[in-house]
């Protein structure tokens, strides 16, 4: 089991680089008061994050994707459940995909 | 400012919450585990790398520097540091996020519940506050609930078990947007949540075209905070 310290030397900088990005917001906002506005802003990230991560693959068309995409707001209108909703649309992913190949 | 709760009761809902992520996780930790073997990297700095950066991307980017063999030099070294900020750089706005939450924790639950964050756990905890969850143990128990298969698929893909050499066959690539795209829905609540999509979406669309992945979600997150900002009306009756 090797260990070389240059490699630890890296691991070690691009790990305090995540470790700071990741506590640095929360320990920024100590200096900030939370207004109900600033409130407002920060409610607004979640879901934006959520439509950030699924835009670029809703408008690449492809196929598989897309009834995946479909899958979930389907299940989501008729059986509001995310996991069996998320559930659903990586099923679908997954048997497009081994069709896609099969053929 | 409520005092937050941080107990075992909470852990336990954000561990079973995280369990069907996790598994995803686990497999990338395995694909992540069988690259850190080709690029030569020992079982032992293989989970240290894991275990300090914890985030997939810039691990990737990292092991992409390392794959010739050699010891980057110092500009390849600060090239990649700088890509890897770039990329966590959406965990500055996660964190901005969690303050009115976590804020009147003791440090020692804070941190570490921060140490641990990821995009499926941070997207787990914050649609749960949404419908009430008030527990902060949620938010470390499912951070944790992630790390740890993290750290146990890099173990078992570095030590050579390549029964999965191509995940994305099992959709699991998809995995964090289909629970994106569910726990979007059922977080839509409100028309005056359509200009928080709208301007994510495009904001997400633009930045993909020259740098997608993290720095396309932090600027989709960045842009609907700031109109919500800017378009904050006092007194609204929620």
């Amino acid at each position: 089991m090797t260990l070389r310290p240059e490699i630890f030397l890296l691991i070690v900088i691009l790990g305090a680089a995540s470790l700071l990005c990741r506590i640095s917001g929360f320990w920024l906002m100590r200096f900030v008061t939370i207004t109900p506005r600033l409130k407002a802003a920060l409610n607004a990230t979640p879901l934006a994050v959520m439509v950030g991560i699924v835009a670029p693959t809703a408008a690449s068309g492809n196929p598989a994707e897309l009834a995946a995409l479909a899958a979930i707001f389907l299940v989501m209108r008729f059986w509001p459940n995310d996991l069996a909703a998320a559930m659903a649309g990586m099923f679908v992913v997954a048997v497009w995909r081994w069709l896609q190949l099969a053929s | 400012m409520q005092v937050a709760i941080f107990s075992t009761a909470g852990m336990r809902r954000g561990l079973i919450a995280a369990q069907p992520l996790a598994f995803g996780v686990f497999i990338y930790g395995i694909a992540f585990g069988l690259l850190t073997s080709e690029a030569n990297l020992s079982t032992l700095e293989a989970l240290l790398m894991s275990g300090m950066v914890y985030s997939g991307s810039a691990q990737l980017v990292a092991l992409n520097s390392l794959m010739g063999g050699t010891v980057p030099s110092g500009t390849v070294l600060f090239t990649v540091l700088a890509t890897i900020l770039l990329l966590n750089g959406r965990y500055v706005l996660y964190g901005a996020a969690m303050r009115p939450w976590l804020g009147s924790l003791p440090a020692y639950q804070a941190y570490p519940s921060l140490a641990v964050l990821g995009d499926g756990n941070w997207i787990l905890s914050m649609k749960a506050a949404s419908e009430g969850e008030q527990d902060a143990g949620f938010v470390f128990a499912s951070g944790f609930g992630m790390f740890l298969p993290w750290l146990g698929g890099t173990w078992l893909g570095s030590v050579a078990l390549s029964f999965v050499s191509n995940p994305n066959r099992l959709g699991l690539d998809f995995m964090l947007i289909a629970f994106s795209a569910a726990m979007g829905i059922s977080m839509f609540k409100a028309r005056a949540d359509f200009k928080i999509v709208v301007v994510a979406a495009l904001v997400s669309l633009a930045v993909s075209q020259f740098a997608p992945g993290g720095p396309a979600i932090l600027a989709a997150g960045f842009a609907a905070g700031v109109t919500v900002w800017l378009t904050y009306v006092e007194e609204k009756t929620a």
